[in-house]
């Protein structure tokens, strides 16, 4: 379209030196306005440049107002090896299991000049190191080989003092356990590449901690703390007096639990012997098991509270109802007989108080089989529990429930349940008839009674209540009556099976608390495996004479720490319990 | 004027390049002291770490229990050493008169006067 343009502004370009024409030709072409030309390419360019800037700014922009996501990560991350865990706390925030970061030594064998000599200087400042392994390790043709795990910051000085080339330190996340065995079946523990091997550690592995460490994301010690809501003074008191008792009545093993009724809440877990979560070989040994959760166990008379409670809740049966009780119970080839035996007609209350095998059973009878394993299921007792801790025990539920299983099942033999699991039906006789699972995690109340399901009726928990109080003041239990704090509690003693006999001698003996009996707080469960006599106990080994005591002991101990209110000259049972629940 | 207008835009130039120079410097010197300073917050929380183990570990229940046994005549507090504020028996009258210039004095001569009353939370003391 410049051609005329061009064919008009020919003359004048005459003018030029043939140089220049020659040059302006091969740039431009021959016949082209320069100046047009130009001009459009002078326009483009600032185009391109005008975007070119625009991509710049809009990038400094966006860096400005979105920080770089990669930035930190890249200064942390290759410095940790084993993953950060989260602190456990308990639930007044003391520290259960925290980090603690620690060097680890190891080699790069192609990097070693003198495996000898290297291994040598390296037994010196580390006597542990095994020098015939550590030499084998030096001389592999890996190229990076742990030599130890966890030394200590005087041997990291001491090593890198030697210069030893090809030996070097990475820090790395060890778990420490400041308090020992005291919390050790609560929390468990963790293996050597800090992976959670039991207890809370594993929950908290399978709550998505392990997907990170595969990530390699979980280095950072800033994740949110854990809190428990275990109560560390507790656990502590809890403990000693059971160890005391352990060591007082030669028993086998001694076990003790604590739960808020009111939100299911594990405020203490003992079950002695237990082992150190900083020394998890001990925890190899079966006899250091938790005995609450893990194990089941024939509960007992303990588990009397359950038929009393399925009785009184059927409505059939009411406080004043009588069974006879005079004979002991002939069913087929066996007979049930009581331990504290009244040959007479006994009422309910009466029943429970001493505690009548042959009352309880004709109680569990007159409501028939299926009844019975109804109400039992619907408290939890025929399932597996599923807490926080991944070890649980089904309980042992005979295949065939005829009516003799009822019968012995009444007075709490030929059903094994885990304890933990007797606590929850427990707490929910007593809380007004809410079943609340079990948590090791603090819960609030409100969030307790969200899951709950309500199991009995509020009267029947009152009723319940009462029987349990009157037990304390005038029944098997009264060593348990420490002044202020209203107990109520029931005792059992279950004889344990051995080589397929029930053995006389060979006994599991077991109370189980509430505190205070008429504003329920707290459940306490103490359980001795094959406490012996002692001397001022007249030769018995029953509940009464050996966890009565220990649990009397527990709650004077622990009630202060709790911060309960002691009330004292409280009327009885009767009068404080059964007059103020609303008449049905 | 097109002249003065480059001498103008090369001033401009250099001045920012100088600029953007400056500018770079100092973010590169921000980072590195961005680096240090998380190594350093890094290293004082594990600092932080290792004294709250340490920490916990001494104020361990068991420990403070074994210690307080062996060095301290205390004992575990028991229920009866609560009691509640409206439980507490009134105020007893003064002993001695407020503006007495020397009220031990005036108590020792008249023995009589200290009260003996057992409080709730204490059992009365046994005769010496």
């Amino acid at each position: 379209m410049h051609a005329p343009d061009a064919e008009q502004s020919d003359p004048p370009r005459q003018a030029e030196p043939w140089r220049r024409r020659l040059m302006r030709s091969l740039l431009y072409g021959r016949n082209v306005d320069r100046a047009a030309k130009a001009k459009a390419r002078i326009g483009l360019a600032i185009l391109i440049f005008t975007l070119g800037y625009a991509v710049i700014t809009a990038r400094l922009v966006m860096f400005a107002v979105a920080p770089d996501p990669h930035a930190g990560r890249r200064v942390i991350g290759h410095d940790a090896v084993a993953t950060a865990r989260p602190d456990i706390l308990d639930r007044n925030g003391e520290i259960l299991a925290t980090d603690v970061r620690s060097p680890s030594l190891f080699g790069e064998p192609h990097r070693i000049i003198d495996v000898d000599e290297a291994s040598e200087l390296l037994t010196a400042s580390v006597p542990e190191l095994d020098a015939p392994e550590l030499r084998e390790r030096l001389g592999s043709k890996r190229r990076f080989v742990w030599l130890k795990r966890e030394i200590t910051p005087r041997q990291r000085e001491q090593i890198y003092r030697l210069g030893l080339p090809g030996i070097g330190f990475l820090p790395e996340n060890k778990r420490v356990y400041p308090n020992g065995a005291e919390v050790a079946h609560v929390i468990g523990h963790v293996n050597v590449d800090n992976q959670g091997i039991a207890g809370i550690e594993k929950w908290l592995d399978s709550r998505g901690l392990a997907d990170l460490h595969m990530a390699g994301l979980a280095t950072d010690r800033l994740q949110k703390p854990v809190e428990l809501s275990v109560d560390l003074r507790v656990q502590h008191a809890l403990r000693d007096e059971l160890v005391a008792a352990r060591n007082k009545y030669k028993a086998l093993a001694a076990a003790g639990l604590l739960t808020d009724v009111r939100t299911g809440e594990i405020i203490a877990l003992v079950s002695v012997p237990d082992y150190d979560s900083n020394n998890p070989r001990e925890a190899l040994d079966p006899t250091r098991i938790n005995r609450l959760t893990t194990g089941v166990f024939e509960m007992g008379s303990t588990f009397k509270a359950l038929t009393v409670a399925m009785a009184l809740d059927s409505g059939k049966i009411t406080l004043k109802s009588a069974f006879d009780a005079r004979f002991p119970l002939q069913y087929g080839k066996h007979t049930i007989h009581d331990f504290h035996a009244q040959n007479r007609v006994l009422t309910v209350p009466e029943i429970f108080t001493y505690s009548s095998n042959i009352g309880t059973a004709r109680m569990a009878l007159s409501l028939g089989v299926e009844h019975h394993k109804q109400f039992l299921r619907k408290l939890g007792q025929l399932d597996r529990l599923r807490t926080e801790l991944p070890e649980s025990a089904e309980p042992l539920v005979p295949r065939r429930w005829a009516e003799l299983n009822t019968v012995t099942i009444a007075f709490g033999h030929g059903l094994s349940v885990a304890p933990l699991q007797a606590m929850m039906a427990f707490g929910a006789l007593m809380n007004g008839g809410h079943l609340i699972p079990p948590t090791f995690l603090k819960r609030g109340e409100q969030e307790a009674m969200a899951l709950a399901t309500r199991v009995i009726k509020p009267e029947t928990s009152d009723k319940m209540r009462y029987l349990m109080r009157l037990n304390v003041e005038k029944g098997t239990a009264t060593r348990a009556d420490v002044k202020g704090y209203y107990v109520g509690g029931k005792t059992g003693t279950s004889e344990k099976v051995v080589a397929g006999r029930y053995s006389k001698t060979k006994v599991l003996t077991a109370f189980t608390a509430v505190l205070p009996a008429d504003q329920p707080r707290y459940g306490l469960l103490i359980m001795l495996d094959e406490p012996r006599p002692t001397p001022e106990s007249h030769g018995f080994a029953t509940s009464g004479w050996n966890a009565v005591p220990v649990g009397g002991a527990v709650i004077s101990r622990i009630a202060p720490v709790l911060g309960l209110e002691p009330r004292y000259d409280l009327p009885t049972s009767d009068k404080l319990i059964l007059a103020s629940a609303p008449a049905r | 004027m097109i002249r003065l207008l480059n001498i103008l835009v090369i001033a401009a130039l250099v001045l920012a390049a100088a600029d953007v120079y400056k500018i770079k410097f100092e973010s590169t010197r921000q980072a590195q002291r961005v680096v240090k300073l998380r190594m350093d917050i890094r290293r004082e929380n594990d600092a932080i770490a290792a004294l709250r183990a340490e920490w916990s570990k001494l104020d361990n229940p068991a420990r403070i229990q074994e210690l307080a046994r062996r060095h301290l005549a205390l004992k575990p507090v028991e229920g009866r050493q609560f009691d509640r504020l409206d439980q507490l028996p009134e105020r007893p009258p003064d002993l001695v008169p407020v503006d007495d210039p020397d009220p031990i004095g005036t108590v020792l001569a008249n023995p009589e006067l200290v009260d003996r009353t057992p409080t709730g939370s204490l059992p009365a003391r046994a005769p010496r």
